[in-house]
């Protein structure tokens, strides 16, 4: 099993932004062109998410997406404001290869994700969960780490496998954008719940931060914004540490 | 070469054309975008490209009266399934219920047991049972995986790969007639190499 390195953009139109804690919003770039640029590094996919569109009842930019797909020839996750299928088919149709979808799922009517699973596959539908720790448990946030569900996160996990989602995209609203590690306890409680596959964002501060979260989560893929954002490595770096440490990435 | 216009198979809402279109012309080929029956005559060559259940996309190409034209067309040209193109190639796929397949491979399609995390979601290698001009030159590359059905069959296996101890069929040949369970569109330049092995055909 080879642990997936994906780039994480967190858009706010027309710039990828870096939010701290999902708030206080620094500009990074363009999607186009930073996509572009985790490719040439070596990334195994690119999660974009808008971070605003639900928030702020937005439209998807389709033309954004577009353009950001066509510079890539690796798997392209899309995520921020999806509410009907007719949105997932149109994100499919840019250039989307997988689908991520929070609020509305979780808000309001989960019985989209079945819909999704049955139409697209479950490979294509991805659940982005944006949990927050309580004393006793986590639940899942939604509007951009802003808005309560009072919907207990691992419980949440294991209903959208039953429906059907294909993989989960697990943010934490304390660790984002801090740079001062995952957690763990988290991570590892989400991938053990279910059988399909986690990707983990929020956190990576260094290179030992990434590897503790596989070793100890052993999720199938990691999700670096900050990190990569600021130049302080490289998706190239990133890579060759993790196969130093003994831990399978793809070329 | 004039006479090497690859058909692109658009059926429904389920297709990840745009991605397989990029990548041929990126690779040097001339793509056209299928979208009914007729214009099968127009092109050299086929790709069968596939985003869904084996289900929805078979009940697709029969709402576009494709099966029948598209099973003759596979027989005399050059044909490259992707994912689950490459499923529907068989006789039969398991997926939401029993569904009849294209038939030009002998097998079914059915979930992949494996004591790991499902979908195979990934980046994997394959390794080359059988080769072929198609993965010509592709023996120690990556490719992208995202499935949760694998083609189960004993014969015209070209590739398998191993996920988590299972070995799988990650791609399939008989005669002109290739599949591959991998998305060469999102492999970068290992599937770019192979769109232009599928053009040199």
């Amino acid at each position: 099993m080879r642990t997936r390195i994906i780039v994480k953009l967190d858009v706010k139109s027309p710039y990828v932004v870096k939010p701290v804690h999902f708030e206080g919003l620094r500009k990074i770039g363009l999607p186009v062109d930073l996509a572009k640029k985790y490719y040439e590094q070596g990334a195994d996919e690119v999660m974009y998410i808008d971070i605003v569109a639900s928030l702020y009842r937005r439209e998807i930019l389709f033309d954004e997406i577009e353009k950001t797909a066509n510079e890539l020839f690796i798997p392209f996750g899309v995520g921020g404001g999806v509410k009907t299928i007719e949105d997932f088919s149109k994100l499919f149709h840019s250039g989307a290869d997988k689908v991520a979808i929070n609020t509305y799922s979780v808000q309001e009517n989960p019985q989209i994700i079945n819909q999704a699973a049955e139409i697209f596959g479950n490979q294509a539908v991805i659940v982005n969960i944006e949990a927050k720790k309580w004393n006793t448990h986590y639940e899942c946030y939604t509007d951009c780490g802003r808005i309560q569900s009072g919907t207990d996160v691992v419980e949440w996990a294991k209903e959208i496998e039953l429906r059907g989602a294909g993989e989960i995209f697990l943010q934490c609203v304390d660790t984002d954008g801090r740079r001062r590690g995952f957690d763990i306890e988290l991570a590892k409680k989400v991938v053990n719940s279910v059988n399909i596959p986690v990707v983990v964002a929020s956190g990576a501060g260094s290179l030992k931060d990434i590897k503790k979260l596989i070793e100890y989560a052993k999720p199938s893929g990691v999700a670096i914004a900050s990190l990569l954002h600021y130049d302080k490595y490289t998706v190239k770096d990133i890579k060759e540490y993790l196969r130093n440490n003994e831990i399978k990435v793809s070329k | 070469m004039s006479n090497n216009i690859i058909g692109l198979i658009n059926y429904g809402i389920s297709g990840n054309i745009h991605s397989i279109k990029k990548a041929i012309e990126k690779a040097g080929g001339t793509v056209k975008i299928l979208n009914n029956k007729e214009e099968l005559n127009n092109v050299d060559k086929i790709v069968i490209p596939g985003v869904g259940s084996f289900k929805d996309a078979m009940s697709e190409l029969e709402k576009d009266e494709l099966i029948e034209p598209l099973k003759q067309a596979i027989q005399s040209k050059p044909t490259l399934g992707i994912c689950l193109g490459m499923q529907i190639l068989s006789t039969l796929g398991f997926e939401y219920g029993k569904t009849q397949g294209l038939d030009a491979i002998k097998a079914e399609v059915k979930p992949m047991l494996v004591d790991a995390k499902v979908p195979h979601v990934g980046f994997n290698t394959i390794d080359i049972v059988e080769s072929n001009p198609l993965l010509n030159g592709l023996e120690n590359e990556d490719f992208y995986f995202m499935h949760s059905y694998e083609v189960v069959n004993y014969t015209e296996i070209a590739s398998l790969t191993d996920y988590a101890g299972h070995k799988f069929v990650s791609s399939v040949q008989k005669d002109h007639i290739y599949g591959v369970q991998f998305h060469p569109e999102k492999s970068r330049e290992a599937g770019i190499k192979l769109f232009k092995n599928f053009i040199e055909l």
